[in-house]
Order: structure tokens, then C-alpha cells, then sequence
């Protein structure tokens, strides 16, 4: 193979294809809309679940009687944690639980009465602790519009001030212990390093994002490609270029030059998500867990460039026996479908990674990368199955380039003519000579 | 003479192409002398383009042998050829100086020196102004040139052209024509295959007539035509045409006063020419032997085979 052909035809798919439009704009546009959105996102609604300051009053109806702390001995001095003020009658006093009737009319009054101040705006929203709260914890909240996520958190601590204080002190039990009685710590069962709950789902779903990536650019790029040889094969420059370098140097240039772009993109769109991940603390942390090791770093990295080259392979295969831009997307669809059914099946890698269906899909040469990776973060992947997943992988890329090189040669000769599958069989099973056999003579497929 | 002692631009010896039972290609033998413009010429269907396609290598014969630039085809000779098929384009969306210095880099031309002849080139063909232009932009004449140019920059020492004319006005006709005679001086082994006669009259040296994927005519331009020339010549003038001693028949060829008269078998052109010299009663603009044009030979093969129902 003459590598300095193969690497002009690399370089020239690359630049032509990164000039075009709608690469510039997935690269670069995409990863810029997704910021704004995001910075949009935290303008508008994180800030809202934090905010606090539209809440400095909260009026306590207590029907259960259980409110004798109003005051949060933790807060600190500047803290916007809102005032609790618990709602009484001076004039009456809490009628005995031995009279229901005229508690619940005192009550409800108290109800009432919060209603009217917070509409007056004295209250910026109450809470009404139920009867039997102690058996049922149920408090109901009433504020204006929705409840941030603060607010909610600050009742929930509100109420359990309320159940420490009851502890009597000859329990042997700080009332801290009842306030949170258990400090979950998960540790990662290689190394029993403490792992948080974001680094936990960092591990989970860091696989799945950057699979996800992985499809969104691969499928512009295989795009690219197909569409590259479907236009030459129509304006019937591959006759032209076919004298100039043989169909498998070509076919390996464009397929190089191609890969190169998509991890061009891939590797844009990375640097962008963890710059943002890098801005948002939760996401600081996912990132720590996913402590992969370098090696598998490595693996994985050429597992999905095999991946990406084994389908391109195809693509390239799909573009020379197809005659038309649609023909070819239609099953270039297809072949998509099978690559993002581990994604699709993604449930079956949560709850058995080591399962038969995420098994085949490492090792099903469309799936085997992703089969791979979205079991990393799962299970502890053994050596052996990486590597052969992998040398599935490159064997698959070699035979496809193969096959794709004699259809071209085929589709070259074919011009406007659909190839059968039966005349592209021939041509494999047979090699260079097929092209004496692949079509019916009597329709002069081949001109003169 | 043999091929193998002789370094011809083209050799092609018995050479057979079938596609399942249709033989394309028949025994066909032929060569392309260095340096010399040769035509190919058939009807459609006969196999010129599955021939051409063997002497590229992109199809491989049945049987036969053919050399190319004096030995079998290789990667290094394909670089010495340029090639234009029949249907032919471009990349559409991309510029046209990118176009022609990508395939002048493919075959071997670098980067730089290939940019250089590429404006050269585009600006001798009087498309100066559209060297950025994409080819999409261009009219069908104009991107003929830029195909031609494409086919030529990297200086081959042998072109192959499908049709090379088809499609151009006569003005650009001319211009494509001065570069390929431009390039024959300089060496340059020019093969055409065309339908248009009157430009293998006018340029070839030699000729192939392919029918049914056999060689029906062989030769030099000139022995061709004379092959088929009988005892005849066209005059125009004035005259009793029938009464003049040596002449068989007259055909009245058109209303300007062209006809053609056919000699009986002990005259000859120079004996006609003697008896109208000294006959006042004739007068005479024109004469010439009665040599048939290629068209008309053309006309007179590919009828006679099909007529004959030669091949499949």
C-alpha cells in the first residue's frame, strides 16, 4: 500500500470535511448551546431551589403539640434560614385532647388565621403539623408558587429539632444520633476508599455520557463518509481516482481521515463537558470517582477507535453499493440501530452486568465497545474479555475494509445500477475475477 | 513485429473480456506507437470502454496480455497517465483549484507545484477568474475544461480521453484541441475514443474501429479511407458529365454542382483530369478523388455487421 497516497487522502477528507457547515456547528455550536443552556439553567432554576430570601417568616400551626423548639441553635449568624413563629390564641387556651371537637374548632381557627396573615403578607407561608403526626410525619406546607428545595429541607430540620428535644437524656443516645441515625459511607470494594454518592453515579453514568458523545459525533462524521464515496461513485470520480490510487488506499485514507474528525469532535465536545462539569461541585465529584485506571483508559480509547473504524468500514461499504444519498442513509440507519442498542438496553448492564445480554453485546463487534464500557463502571471487567472484545474488533475492521474495497470496485463498474446482493456475494466469493460474472450481460450494466 | 521487442505506449494482444456469456472483448490485438494520436472508434456497445478499462486495470482480461509505457500496468506507471472517462465530474462543493491540485497530488505532482500549474493552467483556458469558484458553480463547459485540465496536470506521458469534445462549443472546442496538440509535441501519447469523425480525420494518426468487440479496421487514417476509396472523383463544375471518355456513372451529389463520377475500370483519375484539360466544353472549380470520410466508412462497417448479425 503506497502510505503517502492513503495519507493525502487522509488529509483531504479531514480539512474538507472539518470546512463544512454542519461540522463546524456540532463541533463547536453545540457544545456552546449546551453551556448556555446550562448557565441558563442555574441562572433560573438552581439558584431558585437555594434561594431562600422570600421566606423569612413561616407561621407553625401545631395541632400535634409537638413544637417546643423555635429557635435553630445551629444556624449561623448570617444564615437566611426563615423564622419559625409558632401560631397560638392568647385569649384561649389549647382546649384537652379530651374534647376533640372544640381542639379541632381551635385549630381550625388558628388555620384560618394563618391564612389571613400570610394573605396580608405577615406570614411568607405556614406549616399545619397533623393530629398524628408522631404516626404519620405528616406536615402539610403552604407557601406561594412552588416550595425550593431549601425550604423543604429547613422544615425537615425544623421537625427534628422538635423530636431531639423529647429524647430523654437517660437514653444512652446523643440526639444528634436520632436526628441522622445512620452515616452511610460506600466504599469502592478494590481499593475501600470512601466514595460519595456523586462519585458513585459518576461512575455509572461517566460511561454513559461519554458513550452518548460518542454516537452524536460518529454518526455526523459516518455521515460524512458515506455521503464522500456515494458522490464520487455518482459524478464517477472513483473511475478517475482509481487510476490514481488503488480503491483500498483510498477507502483507508477517507476512513483515517474520517476517524481523525470524529475524535476531533469527540475530543471538543469532552474538553467542553468537563469544563462545565469542573464548574458544578456535584459534578466535581462524580468526575473524582471515576478513578479508571490509566490502562483502561488506554483500552477504552482504542476500543472505540476500533469501534468507529469498523463502522466506518461499513459505511463505506453501504455508500459504494448504494446509488443514491437516501438508499444509503436508509441502511446506514440501521446499522446506528444495532450500534446504540446497548444504550437502549442499558438496564440490563444496571442490574447484571455480567449477564448474558451485556456478555454479547461485549462481544458482538457493533456493540463491543459500548458492551464494554457501560460495564466498566459496573463490574470489574476481566482482562481476557477486553482484549478479545477488542481483537474481535480489529479482525472485523480488516474483513470489512476487504469486502468494502471489492464492492467498490463493483459499485465502480456499476454506475446507476443498484448492486444485488446476489452479484456482490459473487464478487466476494469469487475476488477480482467476479467482475466478470457479477451482472447480466444482456442489460450492458457494464458500458460497452 | 512483435509487442515484446517493440516498446509501444499501448499493447494490447489477443485479448478477451466476457461478462457471463457476452463476449465484450473479442481476440482483440492493437497498438498505440509512443508519441502518435490514436483513435478508437465503434459503435456503442462494441468495447471500447470495457478496452480501455483492461489498459487502466480496472478490469482484468480473460485472456491476453496487454502492456502499458512498455510493461505491464503498475502504481508507478499509473502515475504517467492521465485518464478522462466518458461520464465524468467533479467534486461539487469544493474549489476548483482544490479539485485539480488534490488529483494532481495523487498522481505524484507535490503540493505547491501542483497549486502553480493548476492556475496556470485554469488561467491558459480563460478560467482565471474562477479558481476559487466552486465546481458547482461553474456552466458544463466549464467544468469540461477543468476536467481536462485535472486529466493533464500532472504532464503524462500518456492521455486517455473519452470523448473528449462532447459537449464544448466550437471556440472551446478549439482551445482543448491546441492543448492536446500542444501536449502531442511535447511527446505526449494522446488516445481518444469519440464518435465525432471529424475530429479523428482532422487529428488522429491512427486508428481502431471496434465493433462487437472485434477489430474491424486497423491502420493509419489515410489507409483506411483510401481502403475504402473506389475509382471515383468529385468534381464541381460545369458540363456534359455522363459524355466524358472514361467515366461509368454519375451521381449528382448536391445542387451547388458537386458530383461524383464513377471511372470504368481502364480509366484513372489522372486520364479523367487529361480529357477535361483539353475540352473547352467543360469547366471546373473542383476535383479530387472520391475518398469516402470516415462517417461514411463508419456508417458502411457498423451496418454491414449488424446487418450481418455479427456477435451478440
Amino acid at each position: 500500500m503506497a502510505w503517502q497516497k492513503i495519507l493525502l487522502v487522509l488529509k483531504r477528507e479531514y480539512w474538507i470535511n472539518f470546512k463544512r457547515k454542519s461540522f463546524l456547528f456540532s463541533a463547536f455550536g453545540v457544545p456552546l448551546l449546551t453551556f448556555g443552556a446550562m448557565f441558563l439553567i442555574a441562572r433560573f432554576t438552581a439558584n431558585n431551589e437555594t434561594d431562600l430570601s422570600d421566606f423569612n417568616r413561616i407561621g407553625v400551626v401545631d395541632r400535634a403539640g409537638i413544637v417546643t423548639v423555635l429557635e435553630n441553635p445551629d444556624a449561623s449568624a448570617g444564615s437566611d434560614e426563615p423564622e419559625y413563629v409558632l401560631l397560638t390564641n392568647p385569649d384561649e387556651p389549647v382546649p384537652g385532647e379530651d374534647d376533640p371537637e372544640a381542639r379541632a374548632a381551635y385549630f381550625d381557627a388558628l388555620v384560618q388565621s394563618a391564612r389571613e396573615q400570610f394573605e396580608a403578607g405577615e406570614l411568607d407561608g405556614y406549616l399545619v403539623i397533623s393530629d398524628d403526626y408522631v404516626l404519620t410525619g405528616l406536615v402539610d406546607l403552604y407557601v406561594e408558587g412552588s416550595a425550593p428545595a431549601a425550604l423543604s429541607s429547613s422544615v425537615r430540620n425544623f421537625m427534628r429539632r422538635q423530636i431531639v428535644s423529647r429524647v430523654p437524656d437517660s437514653l444512652a443516645v446523643p440526639p444528634e444520633r436520632i436526628a441522622a441515625p445512620v452515616e452511610e459511607v460506600l466504599r469502592d470494594i478494590e481499593t475501600g476508599e470512601e466514595l460519595s454518592t456523586e462519585a458513585l453515579l459518576g461512575r455509572m453514568f461517566v460511561p454513559f455520557i461519554f458513550v452518548f458523545i460518542y454516537f452524536l459525533a460518529t454518526s455526523t462524521t459516518a455521515q460524512f463518509l458515506m455521503n464522500g464515496v456515494v458522490e464520487e461513485k455518482e459524478t464517477r470520480l472513483m473511475e478517475i481516482l482509481a487510476t490514481s490510487v488503488r480503491p483500498i488506499e483510498l477507502l483507508w485514507g477517507k476512513m483515517l481521515g474520517l476517524a481523525a474528525l470524529a475524535f476531533t469532535q469527540i475530543g471538543l465536545w469532552l474538553v467542553a463537558a468537563i469544563a462545565l462539569a469542573l464548574s458544578m461541585e456535584e459534578a466535581r465529584e462524580a468526575l473524582a470517582g471515576v478513578n479508571f485506571a490509566p490502562l483502561d483508559i488506554v483500552l477504552v480509547v482504542v476500543m472505540f477507535v476500533a469501534n468507529f473504524l469498523l463502522f466506518a468500514a461499513m459505511m463505506l461499504g453501504i455508500g459504494a453499493a448504494s446509488t443514491a444519498e437516501a438508499e444509503s442513509r436508509q441502511v446506514a440507519g440501521i446499522l446506528t440501530f444495532i450500534g446504540v442498542l446497548p444504550m437502549a438496553g442499558v438496564i440490563t448492564f444496571f442490574t447484571n452486568p455480567d449477564g448474558p445480554i451485556p456478555l454479547f453485546f461485549s462481544f458482538f463487534p457493533l456493540t463491543a465497545a459500548t458492551g464494554i464500557l457501560l460495564r466498566f463502571g459496573l463490574t470489574n471487567v476481566p482482562m481476557w474479555q477486553i482484549l478479545l472484545s477488542l481483537a474481535i474488533q480489529i479482525v472485523s475492521v480488516f474483513v470489512v475494509m476487504w469486502l468494502s474495497a471489492k464492492v467498490f470496485r463493483l459499485g465502480m463498474l456499476m454506475y446507476g445500477k443498484r448492486l444485488t446482493p446476489r452479484a456482490m456475494w459473487q464478487a466476494l466469493r469469487e475476488g477480482r475475477s467476479t467482475l466478470t460474472t457479477a451482472s447480466e450481460p444482456a442489460s450492458g450494466t457494464f458500458a460497452e | 513485429m512483435s509487442a515484446s521487442s517493440n516498446v509501444c505506449a499501448i499493447c494490447v494482444q489477443n485479448v478477451t473480456k466476457r461478462y457471463g456469456n457476452f463476449t465484450a472483448v473479442d481476440d482483440l490485438s492493437f497498438e498505440v506507437q509512443p508519441g502518435e494520436i490514436f483513435a478508437m472508434l465503434g459503435p456503442n456497445g462494441a468495447g471500447k470502454t470495457t478496452t480501455i478499462r483492461m489498459i487502466l486495470d480496472i478490469l482484468k482480461p480473460d485472456k491476453g496480455s496487454i502492456e502499458v509505457l512498455g510493461a505491464p500496468l503498475t502504481d508507478a506507471t499509473k502515475d504517467r497517465i492521465g485518464y478522462l472517462p466518458e461520464e465524468r465530474g467533479l467534486y461539487r462543493d469544493v474549489p476548483v483549484i482544490d479539485v485539480v491540485t488534490y488529483l494532481a497530488q495523487l498522481k505524484g505532482v507535490p503540493r505547491a507545484e501542483a497549486q502553480r500549474r493548476a492556475t496556470t493552467m485554469l488561467e491558459q483556458v480563460g478560467l482565471g477568474a474562477n479558481i476559487k469558484s466552486k465546481v458547482s458553480e461553474l456552466s458544463k463547459g466549464m467544468q469540461q475544461k477543468v476536467q481536462i485540465i485535472a486529466t493533464v496536470i500532472h504532464r503524462p506521458s500518456l492521455v486517455i480521453i473519452d470523448e473528449p469534445f462532447s459537449g464544448l462549443d466550437p471556440v472551446n472546442t478549439q482551445m482543448i484541441k491546441d492543448l492536446l496538440y500542444d501536449m502531442n509535441r511535447e511527446g505526449t501519447t494522446i488516445v481518444m475514443s469519440t464518435h465525432q469523425m471529424n475530429f479523428i480525420e482532422e487529428m488522429a494518426n491512427r486508428l481502431v474501429m471496434i465493433d462487437h468487440g472485434r477489430r474491424v479496421l486497423y491502420g493509419t487514417v489515410l489507409d483506411v479511407r483510401e481502403r475504402f476509396a473506389e475509382n471515383a472523383v468529385v468534381v464541381e463544375g460545369t458540363g456534359d458529365w455522363a459524355a466524358l471518355p472514361g467515366v461509368r456513372s454519375v451521381d449528382v451529389s448536391d445542387s451547388r454542382g458537386e458530383v461524383t463520377l464513377h471511372l470504368a475500370d481502364d480509366a484513372t483519375p489522372d486520364s479523367v483530369m487529361q480529357a477535361l484539360a483539353v475540352n473547352p466544353a467543360y469547366t471546373v472549380r473542383r476535383f479530387e478523388l472520391a475518398i469516402p470520410s470516415l462517417n461514411d466508412i463508419f456508417i458502411q462497417v457498423a451496418g454491414n455487421n449488424s446487418r450481418n448479425g455479427n456477435g451478440g
